[in-house]
Parts: structure tokens; C-alpha cells; sequence
């Protein structure tokens, strides 16, 4: 038997979930050594699938944002463009935006991907939306015309330039979502369906930051939504494959228990949970500040104000998933929309307050991926993903011995409101079941209380201030940046891959200013 | 267009300069208190999913000439994870300088498993099961996996009655479900058919008649070679179950050899049931027909370590591994679980027929499953290290 020595890495990434897998790959087209640690025997983290009898489930991808077609590419197909993994994945596009659906107000409204379609479609189930609708989008364009342009600048903004470029833009950058539909004048039932997007940044509209939820909209009513044919396993291990093409290693398998520091609480490596220590000066987190500064880091190495920021932030909400592969097509079953958002009000802030107890939470957004993809499961059978989120710890509360029927309460009932909602009878046709409950989120991707949206981005956290902040907040602990749900940009599949984009750059200028 | 929220619009545009300092302001007013070093839901997580668990042999019993019970204590913590009746652990040792490893279904309750108690019915299969049927004793030392598996009752997929069927050591599962059914954590109607060759092979049989006698399940023992007042004669045919409850209603749950199940999938096949009807229990990857095997090199990559094995063709990678003292990780050994996760670096392979469990990406890119794939090249893998 033969032996290597360990090597020593210029950065350790922590966590190959999609912001750990994106700044590894930038860390290394930098032309600097990096080595990724993932506790899971694959990469991904929430993003991967599984397969159960003839079927192979998604795990969490209900449609990549920003992503657009390879002639008018988005952001995040321009990303993975620059990765080197856009052709090694293969894309589908997702038809239409959304199928809304409230139980309170009866809403059954299905809205198209297009800017002009959307507001057509808005004028029909909402007559004299029109006005606002356009305004609704123009200001959006100005918002995304914005955050171009910061990007562009790495985030150092010209105050006079953005006043002058896009003062609308910083006119409505302070307000909520409902503040600045009430003020485009918008009728009450327009915001109701336009809000419907809410839930994918899981925080209501009197909370959530215009800048943030507009910028999301457009981009997916015009650049529409993509899956990847083999479900998000594929970018994952596209991925994968990318960092090992660049001479990057991956070890699974391999949990990060601490980060290890000097007397002046600079990073010297990382250790494992086994004892092997790899020694850099250079960590991407891609887990929750909570954990590095709770947990990894030792507590001496923990500044006041480290634990005040981290403190100071609220956890999102915690995730439960439903899978069903059904014995019957979508369409022998009625179920005609890819992604279904089912509210029990169209309220959103009343909704949030529902959602903090298991026993009062019946929001569900749903995917029948065969409705996208025809062809994802076996003829004549379908698969569907019914996620919903609670906004506090309630799930704490479930006993080891009550667990598993507590998982089947809530299935149950995503299933019953599913049915009474859609019309559509799904129940005899269960041929494959699998539920994730917040339990499986923290045991597969360590984050706290299960959370799967990292900290929420409501009032003083939200988007805007953070994406002005990044340098500041990386100050308070050199060498060691966040990347994933937890970082800058938030969660989510597109937000994720782009704190990694973010991360692993500004790690790469890290390294290349420590060289001068 | 211009936007107002306010009057003057210079007033929307001052509170957007607020955004950072009212940020900074908000985290630097965090509370000072120590974070949180356990979560509620993540200590339940680790009480479900401990991973490897250090286990001890508390007793021996043997159940037929061919069945030897082992009952096991955790040595790491004072309680095993609650489970799903029906989940299999694998149990892992050191024999004669090889690490083995083999799944076994789990015989006792998951409310025994909180009294740190577990179960399993071995029957002699293989080189490992022969060892622990012989030689165990109390007070060796193992490691087992947390408990895992699919083939347990799902309340809103399966029909309120089940019909199990159990062949040799397959009863052990339908024992824990009879028990779990008893104790309340279950909810179906258990119809058990249990083949054996005779009497003298009915391993638990005074464990399921008291449990039937209570009300647990109903149990129909069917002997192939003997023919005994109160017991069924030949095999679980379609004809002889039907006598007991309606086929076309019922949910079945299947454990035992191979044989088995290609006489129970004949034996309904008449009945057109919907896959969703029979649920069997994965079986073991075993060694594949090759006259004059080759041996092939294995070259293994964990971490930064390279090693290297010999690897026969007629047996899994996995197998060719522990033969050589690599521990890599591994659980169902039947190609479904995923565990043994791999990255396939070169040399061609074959994947054993009906087992392969991979997802369509891990193909397209080339991962492999190492209980499932034997080599028909020098190869070279890259494994993940066992914990």
C-alpha cells in the first residue's frame, strides 16, 4: 500500500452545497489551490435528488431563476457559462410562471412567463390593472438596470451616478413590497396574484424589501425559468466535475469540526471531525454564521461584535417537503400547471403568522415536474413535490416516538388541501412516498432548527443594505468568507450560486493583495 | 416614469441612505450573549441519524439449526435511534484481517431500540453471517449503521391489511412490525405467511403466536416438507392466500431469497396489481458466475491516499476492497441506498443486472455504486472514507 502526504491549500471551502461547489471553481480559475470539504457523500447539498422504485425525485429545485434561454442568457446562465458547466447540463424550460391558487379570496389564476403576456393575463382577472402593472415592470427594469450596474462596479456605487441613472430605483429601494404597490396605485386583487412569488423568499410583503422581491419578479417573467433535465443532481455533479477538470479536490464525507486560528485569531486551517487538520489561511463557509462563530471557531477567537451581528439576525423558515411518484399521468390525473403556489390567504402577512405552528400551516408551493419535463418519470406515472415552510421552531416540539406520524400529519394534509383546491385526486394513486421534514434538512445539511432560507431578509436585513455592506461584514473576520443561503445574497438556487460567484472572487483578491 | 412614495420625493431618496446605517446599527445591537451550541431539531436529528454506532453483543440465542439471535447494546450512548419496523442496520467487524460488513434486518421493536436494545436473526449466507452465527459471543465488540431502509409501511401510500410473506431468516422484519403493530406505532392489518421446510425451521414461532394470540397480526405457517395439523401444506401460492383475505386490497410485503420472490411475482402475476401492491426487501449483492475469474488491479483514491488491491471479477469492488482492509462505507449492499457513493476515475466495469440504483446524473458523469459493480479492467475509484 502507498501513501500521500497532506498537502496544504491556499482555501478550504466548507460545505459543497451550491455556493461552496461555485466558489471552489472560482478559487481555482483564479489559479490558486483549494480543497472542498463536504460532510454528505455528495455534493449539492439541498441540491440533489433520489431515487425511490422507478422514480428519481428532485430534492429542491422548483425552477432556477435568472437563467434564460442560451441566445438571451440571464445572470446565472452567464454564470455557468463563465464556470465552465453551462454544456454539461441539459436544460429544459419551464412553461409558465405560476398557477396561484387562495382558498380565502378563491384566487385560481394561472400567469405566463412575458412581461406583456403577464400584464394581459393581469387585465383579464383584474380589469384597470393594466396602469399600474406597467409601471409595476418599469420600475423593476429600472431596479435590475441598477443592480447591473452595482455589480459592475463590485458594489462601490457612484452616489451622483445613481441618482441621476436611476432615481427610481433609489426612491423605492427603502420601501416594502405593499408600500410600493400601494403607491403605483395598484388594485388590491392585482397585488394579491402578483404577491404569489413570496413564499420563494419567505417573508411577507409588508416586510419584504420592493428592490428585492421586484428584481426577483422580473427576472423571472423575462427571462423566464429553466430545470435541468436529471434534476439538480446534474449541476451538482457538473459541478463536481468542473473542480476536479481544475485540479481541485473534493472529499465527502469529511465534516469541517473546527476552524483553527493563531493568537491573533488568524485562520491557520481547519479541522475535521476525525482529528486530520489541513492547513490554510483561507475559509468559504458554506454553512450559517451561527455555526462558525457558535461552534467551529474557538471561543476565544470570537470577537463581541461577531457574536452581536449573529445574534442580531433571525433565522428563516425551516423546511418540510413532500415527494409522491404517482401510478397515473399528470394528465389522467387533471393536474395541468407545473408549479402551483396554495395559500390560505392571500394576506401575506397573516399568512407568515400561520405558518410559525406545524398545526396551522397549510401554504404549500408544489411542482408536477412531468408538466415541465414529460419525460422525468416512466410513462404514465408522474412525480409532484409539495414544499412548505414554518416560521419558527414549532417542529421542536415533535418527540423522537411521535416523529414519523408527525411527518405523515402534515403529508396528509398537504395531500387533502391539494385535492380540495385542484380538484385534482391524487391519493389512490401513491406509489412512492417520501417526506423531509426539518429534521432531514439539519441532518443532511447541518443548518440549524432545519432551516433551508438562511437568515430573513425582512425590514433592516434586507437585501439592499446587505449587498452595500459585503465589505464590511467580511471585515470583521479576515479570511473567512460565507457563501450559500446564509451569505449576502440570501437564499435560494440562483442567490446561492452567486454569493459562491462573489465569495470565491473576492477570495481570489484576498490571496492577490496578500501577494503584493 | 417618477416614482413617489412620500410628497417630495427627496425624502424617499434620504431613506434609502438610512438603509446602512440602520443595518449597522441593528447588528451591532445584537445580544452579547454566547450562541447556541445545540438546536432542537438537530439533536433529534442526531438521535434519529447517529451514523456508526459502537455496539456490544449482550446475548446469544440460537433460533434454528441454521439461525443464531444476537442482541446488542450501544456502547456509545444509552439508547438506539427510533426506527421505522421493518429498516435493516449493518452490522461490521473484523474477521481473519478483512473488514466485513453485512445489512441486517432489525428483528426487535423501535420501542425496544429506546431501551438501548436491539435485535437480529442471522442465518448462515456467507462468510460474515457464517462467522456470527458460530463464533459470536457476548461481549464482542461491533459497528453497526443507524437503522435505514424503505421497506417498512407507509400509512398514506399502502392499503389498511397487509400480507407479508417471510422466507428463512426473512421473518425478522415482520417480527418487529408484529411488535411495533402491538405497541401502537403502527396502524395496519397484519396477514403473515411464513414458508420453512418444517417445523424445526420456524425460527421466532413462539414469539409470533404470543403476539398473534394478543392480537398483533394473524399468522399462517406454511410448511413445504412436512405436513402438521394447524399448518398449511406446499408453498405461499396466490390460491392459498386468497383463502385468507382479498388479494385485490391488500398491500404485500415480501422478504426472503431471490427464489421467492420470482414465485410470489408468478404466482400474482394473474392478478394485474399495480407496482404500488408489492414492496420487497432488497437482498445482498452476492458474488457474480464467472468461470476463471481475472484479477484485476484497483487503484483507490481516499483523500489524499492512494491505495492499491487486487480485484476479482466475479466480486464487487466493494468486496475486493475489504478483502484488502480498505474500510469504505457501505449499508444496503444491494446497490439501492447510495451509500457507497463513488467517483469512477478509469477501467471498464459491469453493474450487477437489476441493481443498478444509481441516479441518471451519477452515469452521465460517472459515479458508481461499489457493492453493485464488478471490475473487467485495472480501475481506478475514488471512495469517500467510511465515516
Amino acid at each position: 500500500m502507498e501513501k500521500q502526504s497532506a498537502k496544504r491549500y491556499d482555501v478550504v471551502v466548507i460545505g459543497a452545497g451550491n455556493g461552496g461547489l461555485t466558489a471552489a471553481i472560482r478559487v481555482l480559475q483564479g489559479g490558486y489551490s483549494c480543497l472542498l470539504l463536504e460532510k454528505h457523500n455528495l455534493p449539492g447539498g439541498f441540491a440533489t435528488s433520489f431515487k425511490r422504485g422507478r422514480f428519481e425525485f428532485e430534492a429542491s429545485l422548483h425552477e432556477l431563476n435568472d437563467f434564460g434561454s442560451p441566445t438571451e442568457p440571464g445572470d446565472i446562465r452567464t454564470l455557468f457559462r463563465d464556470l465552465g458547466v453551462e454544456d454539461k447540463i441539459d436544460w429544459v424550460r419551464i412553461p409558465e410562471a405560476y398557477h396561484l391558487i387562495t382558498t380565502d379570496k378563491k384566487y385560481d389564476c394561472e400567469m405566463p412567463f412575458g412581461v406583456e403576456a403577464f400584464i394581459d393575463k393581469m387585465e383579464q382577472y383584474v380589469p384597470g390593472s393594466r396602469k399600474s402593472m406597467t409601471e409595476f415592470f418599469q420600475l423593476c427594469n429600472e431596479v435590475r438596470d441598477a443592480q447591473t450596474y452595482s455589480n459592475s462596479v463590485n458594489g462601490n456605487t457612484d452616489s451622483d451616478y445613481m441618482k441621476s441613472h436611476f432615481p427610481n430605483f433609489i426612491k423605492a429601494g427603502s420601501y416594502s413590497v405593499n408600500e410600493v404597490l400601494d403607491a403605483l396605485k395598484m388594485p388590491k386583487a392585482a397585488q394579491d396574484i402578483l404577491n404569489a412569488y413570496w413564499c420563494y423568499l419567505g417573508v411577507d410583503c409588508d416586510r419584504l424589501s420592493f428592490l428585492h422581491y421586484g428584481s426577483m419578479v422580473i427576472r423571472y417573467i423575462t427571462r423566464d425559468a429553466w430545470m435541468p433535465k436529471m434534476r439538480s443532481h446534474e449541476i451538482s455533479l457538473a459541478l463536481d466535475t468542473r473542480i476536479r477538470e481544475l485540479g481541485g479536490d473534493i472529499w465527502y464525507h469529511s465534516e469541517a469540526a473546527s476552524i483553527l486560528t493563531d493568537e491573533n485569531r488568524a485562520i491557520t486551517g481547519v479541522q475535521l471531525t476525525d482529528g486530520t487538520v489541513i492547513e490554510t489561511r483561507h475559509v468559504i463557509a458554506n454553512c450559517a454564521p451561527h455555526l462558525v462563530f457558535g461552534k467551529m471557531l474557538d471561543k476565544k477567537a470570537v470577537t463581541e461584535a461577531q457574536v452581536r451581528a449573529t445574534n442580531a439576525r433571525t433565522f428563516a423558515g425551516r423546511g418540510f417537503t413532500l415527494f409522491l411518484g404517482l401510478n397515473k399521468s399528470a394528465e389522467e390525473l387533471g393536474i395541468k400547471s407545473h408549479n402551483y403556489f396554495i395559500y390560505d390567504t392571500a394576506d401575506t402577512a397573516r399568512q407568515y403568522d400561520l405558518m410559525r405552528k406545524v398545526s396551522t400551516n397549510h401554504v404549500q408551493a408544489t411542482v408536477c415536474l412531468n408538466n415541465a419535463y414529460p419525460e422525468c418519470s416512466p410513462a404514465g406515472t408522474c412525480m409532484m413535490y409539495f414544499t412548505t415552510m414554518f416560521m419558527s421552531d414549532d417542529w421542536g416540539n415533535v418527540s423522537e416516538t411521535d416523529y414519523f406520524k408527525a411527518k405523515d400529519r402534515v403529508a396528509e394534509d398537504m395531500i387533502t388541501v391539494f385535492e380540495r383546491e385542484t380538484g385534482c385526486k391524487i391519493r389512490d394513486a401513491i406509489e412512492e412516498i417520501a417526506v423531509a421534514s426539518p429534521t432531514t434538512y439539519a441532518r443532511y445539511c447541518g443548518h440549524p432548527e432545519g432551516v433551508i432560507y438562511g437568515y430573513e431578509t425582512a425590514d433592516w436585513d434586507s437585501l439592499m443594505p446587505r449587498m452595500m455592506m459585503m465589505k464590511e461584514d467580511a471585515a470583521l473576520c479576515p479570511g473567512l468568507r460565507f457563501a450559500g443561503g446564509y451569505a449576502m445574497r440570501s437564499s435560494g438556487y440562483s442567490s446561492a450560486y452567486v454569493s459562491g460567484d462573489l465569495s470565491g472572487r473576492q477570495t481570489v483578491g484576498d490571496l492577490k493583495k496578500e501577494a503584493q | 416614469m417618477n416614482f413617489k412614495k412620500q410628497i417630495f420625493g427627496f425624502m424617499d431618496m434620504l431613506r434609502f441612505t438610512k438603509l446602512v446605517p440602520n443595518r449597522r446599527q441593528a447588528l451591532a445591537s445584537g445580544a452579547d450573549t454566547p450562541l447556541p451550541r445545540h438546536y432542537r431539531v438537530n439533536e433529534m436529528a442526531k438521535a434519529l441519524h447517529p451514523g456508526r454506532m459502537e455496539v456490544e453483543v449482550t446475548a446469544v440465542r440460537a433460533l434454528t439449526d441454521r439461525m443464531t439471535e444476537l442482541t446488542f447494546r450501544r456502547t456509545d450512548a444509552d439508547a438506539f435511534p427510533f426506527f421505522r419496523a421493518g429498516q435493516y442496520v449493518s452490522l461490521q467487524g473484523s474477521v481473519e484481517g478483512s473488514v466485513v460488513s453485512r445489512p441486517y434486518s432489525i428483528s426487535s421493536s423501535p420501542r425496544e431500540a429506546l431501551e438501548n436494545k436491539l435485535t437480529l436473526g442471522i442465518e448462515d449466507a456467507g462468510f460474515f453471517s457464517d462467522y456470527l452465527n458460530r463464533q459470536a459471543k457476548v461481549g464482542d465488540r461491533f459497528l453497526m449503521t443507524e437503522p435505514a431502509g424503505e421497506f417498512h409501511y407507509e400509512t398514506l401510500r399502502d392499503k389498511k391489511q397487509i400480507v407479508c410473506v417471510a422466507g428463512g431468516s426473512g421473518i425478522t422484519p415482520f417480527l418487529s412490525m408484529a411488535k411495533s403493530r402491538k405497541e401502537g406505532d403502527e396502524s395496519y392489518e397484519m396477514l403473515l405467511f411464513y414458508g420453512a421446510r418444517d417445523e424445526a425451521h420456524l425460527a421466532y414461532k413462539a414469539e409470533l403466536d404470543a403476539l398473534a394470540a394478543e392480537g398483533a397480526l394473524k399468522v399462517v405457517y406454511v410448511l413445504s416438507d412436512e405436513t402438521r395439523e394447524g399448518y398449511e401444506h406446499g408453498f405461499v401460492s396466490a390460491e392459498l392466500m386468497a383463502k385468507y383475505a382479498d388479494l385485490q386490497n391488500v398491500t404485500f410485503f415480501l422478504c426472503g431469497p431471490a427464489a421467492m420472490y420470482a414465485f410470489i411475482q408468478k404466482e400474482l402475476a394473474p392478478l394485474n396489481l399495480p407496482v404500488k401492491a408489492v414492496r420487497k426487501d432488497a437482498t445482498c449483492c452476492g458474488a457474480r458466475n464467472v468461470e476463471n475469474p481475472r484479477t484485476f488491479t484497483l487503484t483507490v483514491h481516499i483523500r489524499d491516499k492512494v491505495y492499491t488491491v487486487p480485484a476479482r471479477e466475479d466480486e464487487t469492488l466493494l468486496v475486493s476492497m475489504e478483502r484488502g482492509g480498505i474500510q469504505a462505507p457501505n449499508k444496503c449492499r444491494a446497490g439501492g441506498c447510495g451509500y457507497c457513493h463513488s467517483k469512477w476515475l478509469g477501467g471498464d466495469y459491469l453493474v450487477a443486472e437489476g441493481r443498478d440504483g444509481r441516479r441518471a446524473a451519477d452515469r452521465k458523469f460517472g459515479f458508481i455504486h461499489p457493492c453493485v459493480t464488478y471490475p473487467q479492467a485495472d480501475m481506478e475509484i475514488d471512495v469517500p472514507p467510511a465515516e
